[in-house]
């Protein structure tokens, strides 16, 4: 009887995310408002394609920061990144020729080409024999050269296909292969900084949050304009398409974030690299003594963060129909939070890619309730901030300590005289 | 042997009394009803094997640990320790085996850290301060300059800072755990006139250490632990080595296990080293390199140990040579004749090359990850196809090391972190030979594991010998240094002094080749001369 308690009680632990979510959602039927032919709002197919959709831009930033935090680390420069994602975005959307955006990201384009053919193709070569797998460091001559030379034609027909589309401006294709990929260079960039002068996460992803946000704003030139992308007016029609339902419900935005979670959910469970990242978070000397290259396996974590920042941007630009410098303001910390709701640990080491799923769900759930009841949006903050410290002190268990040394201090201190008599009756007897 | 009468004591003729102390770290119990008593003036050894909760029970004593069943009194008064700076109040100060001063600091402003004597409301009156501190230093026979950090010091005057800083605490009762294991002949002489003298003056020591010998020469009384219980307290002069040995260890042993080592054959060698070097981070006049001008050879199936004290620079070749020191190393190493280029783990694990570290819960396991995991690690990528791992293949490689190893544990999958130190240290093991090493090189292979897990290892260890392996053993444990090497290399502040075969091993020799000042072996003289 007491096991079956047990058993359901750590039942109870295991999946206490998904109770909060459940909680959450019950509330949200239940306060919901109901509209003139008696249905639940909350429960509305459209609202809820709504919070999808709502939950997105934060989702995908929350997806390459949960890598981000397992390895250890934080990256504070995803929020900028997205401001600057958007505003590339805008921008070669909405200006033919080579302006600032078109000038910096088409070479950039080309170099991250260059760098990840030559680097992916000997490792992919390398692997395709079973077990006998090897570093890329070990790979041959010829297949680091058969790397470089597709490295050097992929980038040659992406700078061919971007540019022949200058005149005419960008395409929706244009934008989510460009954008995402001056997103991977700053990562990298930024990922290189922290590994190879082995400097801790925060102060560095803050420079970047700093120097990129900047980037950003230089972009739109001195009046640091906002710019409205009309399709079909000064922009393509295609890019009508990332604001499309998907048989009529289902947002493409929340289409992005569900494909995302789950390509990076299998690769943090079932490939070795997320065991890497596994291993670096839970202890990074070991890791080291093991022979992973922990170097190389930060750098590919913050290059994965900056990449889907800047997705998120291309994102925020479709639905807002604007470039907006300070787009992402804010974004790194929503992000962290639905991270850390999500039961992932800051340390590292610990936590799954379901958990930053439901945490960003419970955040878009909040939000959404209390747009639908009304309330002044400034409360959203003080009940947000209120959830982030309540689940972390539960998955810490600190809870249950201080109730335990509370309990331990009452009663220590009043049975101290007869203990000492009882041993001393023990030692008489013996 | 008689045991010692308590039961005629007033609670008040006690210093420090510890009732019925039970502790649990995770599903093992490290301490079942522990009774200690603690006379004022007395100095009371505790001994163990490690593992047995001597560091544990100190460690309650002091406050570290709040957590734990049992009742402590402090002059016959309960008292509930929940900081140490509780301890502190009620007059327990500890001096831990890993100093714990900070580094950067100075004498002073360590020794008064905490209980700084104020000018006004804020300001630190550092002339008053030295001028204690110069004053408790005395008495302490340390005469050392004051104005400069404790890092500068040797580790024998920071343990004297550290009694400094208990003394001016007005502590009552003092811990000392493992002092002298870091201190050569002359400091320990001197840190044992100490523990005299603060005992004559009423101050109640508690000392706990490995050395049956200073432990006779040193304690009034003697309180044995083992598996987590006490099994005896005698006073010390009633005590002999025989019994002593086997209370800790619960059996009858040999001393030695003279275990019949064919002299190995050092004709074809595995591993050789020339001219390793490695230098020091803050270099000192006395130290001017961490490790310097160390050659050898160790051959297939040979144990080869390297003694010395602790900072005498063992475990830093072990680790140049594992490649954790690119850039600041320096000398060749060669494997089985072809000189190689390791620097890096990786390129060492490609070598042959692995390393068991001295902290396998700071640099070998992934604590919050299960026993699978972490032996995959090493080899990752001979469990992957095209990136994607086959949990299969991990599970069957973690399978056959548990059992190849005597692992125990609940399932494969069971975070290491919740093991015992033995089986923990059998998965760092593990992990090391699923590489499929040519040279071990073992950083304190049993440090803090129990008896039957040792043992364990130590057949393992000598297993991997007859398989042909080359072994480096570092071991601070002296009689295990010499039970399973086949030589000895002893060194002094990073320098060799002396390689000694099987027949001239000895604690002495080899503490009196590895204290500064004591003698050094004719082949190495010129390393001296050179200096």
């Amino acid at each position: 009887m007491n096991r079956a308690a047990a058993s359901v009680g750590r039942f109870l632990l295991h999946t206490k995310l998904f109770w909060g979510l459940a909680v959450l959602y019950g509330a949200g039927i239940v306060l919901s408002p109901v509209n003139r032919k008696g249905a639940n709002i909350f429960l509305d197919p459209g609202n809820q394609a709504d919070v999808l959709r709502q939950v997105a831009n934060n989702g995908i930033i929350a997806v390459g920061m949960t890598l981000v935090i397992l390895t250890g680390g934080i990256d504070l420069s995803v929020g900028s990144m997205m401001s600057l994602g958007c505003m590339l975005c805008a921008m070669l959307l909405t200006l033919p020729g080579w302006t600032a955006a078109s000038t910096a990201s088409i070479p950039i384009l080309a170099l991250v080409a260059i760098l990840l053919c030559s680097y992916l193709v000997p490792l992919v070569a390398s692997n395709v024999r079973r077990g006998s797998a090897k570093p890329v460091e070990h790979a041959s001559l010829k297949m680091r050269l058969a790397g470089l030379v597709a490295g050097l034609l992929v980038g040659a027909l992406l700078v061919w296909w971007t540019t022949s589309q200058l005149q005419s401006k960008f395409g929706v294709l244009g934008v989510l292969i460009t954008v995402p990929a001056v997103g991977l260079a700053l990562g990298a960039f930024t990922g290189s900084v922290i590994a190879k002068g082995n400097l801790q996460p925060f102060i560095v992803t803050l420079a970047m949050m700093v120097a990129i946000v900047g980037m950003a704003r230089l972009l739109g030139g001195e009046t640091a304009a906002v710019y409205p992308v009309y399709t079909g007016s000064n922009a393509t029609e295609d890019f009508e398409s990332l604001r499309a339902l998907v048989l009529q419900v289902i947002p493409v935005p929340g289409i992005f974030f569900l494909v995302v979670v789950l390509i990076f959910g299998f690769v943090l469970k079932y490939s070795a690299f997320g065991r890497y990242i596994y291993a670096i978070g839970g202890n990074e000397q070991a890791a080291r003594l093991a022979g992973i290259q922990v170097d190389q396996i930060k750098v590919a974590v913050y290059s994965i963060s900056g990449m889907l920042a800047c997705l998120s941007g291309v994102l925020y630009t479709s639905q807002y129909r604007q470039g907006k410098p300070d787009a992402g303001a804010g974004g790194e910390l929503d992000a962290i939070a639905a991270v850390v709701i999500g039961g992932t640990n800051l340390m590292g080491g610990k936590g799954t890619m379901t958990g930053t799923f439901v945490g960003v769900l419970i955040f878009g759930f909040l939000t959404n309730i209390l747009l639908l009841k009304n309330i002044n949006s400034n409360i959203q903050f003080v009940l947000k901030g209120a959830i982030i410290l309540a689940a972390v002190l539960l998955q810490e268990g600190q809870v249950g300590l201080w109730w335990k040394r509370l309990r331990a201090r009452t009663k220590k201190v009043s049975t101290g005289e007869s203990r000492r008599d009882e041993v001393l009756q023990d030692l008489r007897k013996n | 042997m008689s045991s010692v009468d308590l039961i005629s004591q007033p609670t008040e003729a006690f210093a420090l009394e510890m009732l019925r102390i039970s502790k649990s770290f995770g599903p093992t119990q490290v301490l079942r009803d522990v009774d200690f008593h603690l006379r004022p003036g007395e100095v009371h050894a505790l001994m163990g094997e490690n593992g047995a909760g001597k560091s544990t029970l100190m460690k309650i004593a002091s406050g570290l640990i709040q957590d734990f069943d049992g009742q402590i009194l402090v002059g016959g008064k309960p008292v509930y320790l929940t900081s140490p700076r509780d301890a502190t109040r009620a007059g327990i100060a500890m001096i831990h085996q890993e100093l714990s001063l900070v580094p950067e600091l100075e004498v002073d402003e360590n020794i008064f850290l905490g209980q700084e004597k104020l000018q006004s409301l804020f300001f630190v009156d550092r002339k008053s301060q030295v001028q204690a501190a110069e004053e408790v230093l005395k008495t302490l026979d340390f005469h050392g300059p004051l104005q400069l950090p404790v890092s500068r010091l040797r580790v024998g005057e920071q343990q004297l800072v550290e009694i400094a800083k208990a003394l001016v605490s007005k502590a009552r009762i003092l811990i000392m755990d493992e002092a002298t294991s870091a201190l050569s002949i002359n400091e320990t002489e001197r840190l044992f006139q100490v523990i005299r003298r603060l005992a004559a003056e009423g101050v109640a020591i508690v000392y706990i250490s490995h050395r049956m010998e200073e432990v006779t020469e040193l304690a009034h009384t003697v309180t044995v632990l083992r598996d987590g219980r006490r099994i005896g307290t005698v006073p010390a002069k009633e005590a002999n080595r025989k019994d002593l040995i086997r209370m800790m260890v619960g059996r009858e042993i040999q001393e030695m296990l003279a275990e019949d080592k064919d002299a190995a054959a050092v004709a074809k060698p595995m591993l050789e080293v020339r001219n390793l070097s490695l230098e020091h981070p803050s270099p000192t006049p006395s130290r001017p390199m961490l490790v310097q001008d160390v050659n050898f050879a160790v051959g297939a199936g040979e144990v080869f140990g390297l003694g010395g004290l602790l900072g005498a620079g063992r475990t830093e070749i072990l680790q140049v040579l594992y490649g954790l020191h690119p850039g600041t190393s320096d000398g060749q190493i060669v494997i089985e004749g072809e000189p190689v280029q390791v620097l890096s783990p990786l390129q060492a694990k490609a070598h042959g090359l692995a390393l068991v570290t001295e902290d396998r819960k700071r640099d070998g396991l992934v604590l919050g990850a299960g026993i699978d995991r972490n032996i995959g690690l090493p080899v990752m990528r001979t469990l992957t196809h095209f990136g994607i791992v086959l949990p299969g293949r991990e599970k069957a490689l973690a399978q056959s090391m548990m059992q190849k190893l005597n692992i125990h544990a609940r399932d494969i999958e069971q975070t290491t972190g919740s093991l015992s130190g033995g089986n923990q240290q059998k998965v760092v093991v593990a992990k090391c030979l699923v590489t499929k090493p040519k040279v071990f090189l073992l950083d304190e292979p049993t440090r803090g594991i129990d008896v039957g897990a040792k043992a364990e290892i130590y057949r393992l260890i000598r297993d991997l010998a007859e398989q042909g392996l080359a072994i480096v053993l570092v071991s601070s444990e002296l009689p295990e240094l010499m039970l399973l090497s086949d030589r000895i290399l002893v060194l002094r502040e990073g320098r060799p002094t002396a390689l000694l075969d099987q027949s001239e091993f000895s604690q002495e020799t080899i503490l009196e080749y590895a204290s500064p000042g004591g003698a050094i072996q004719p082949e190495f003289l010129y390393l001296e001369a050179t200096r």
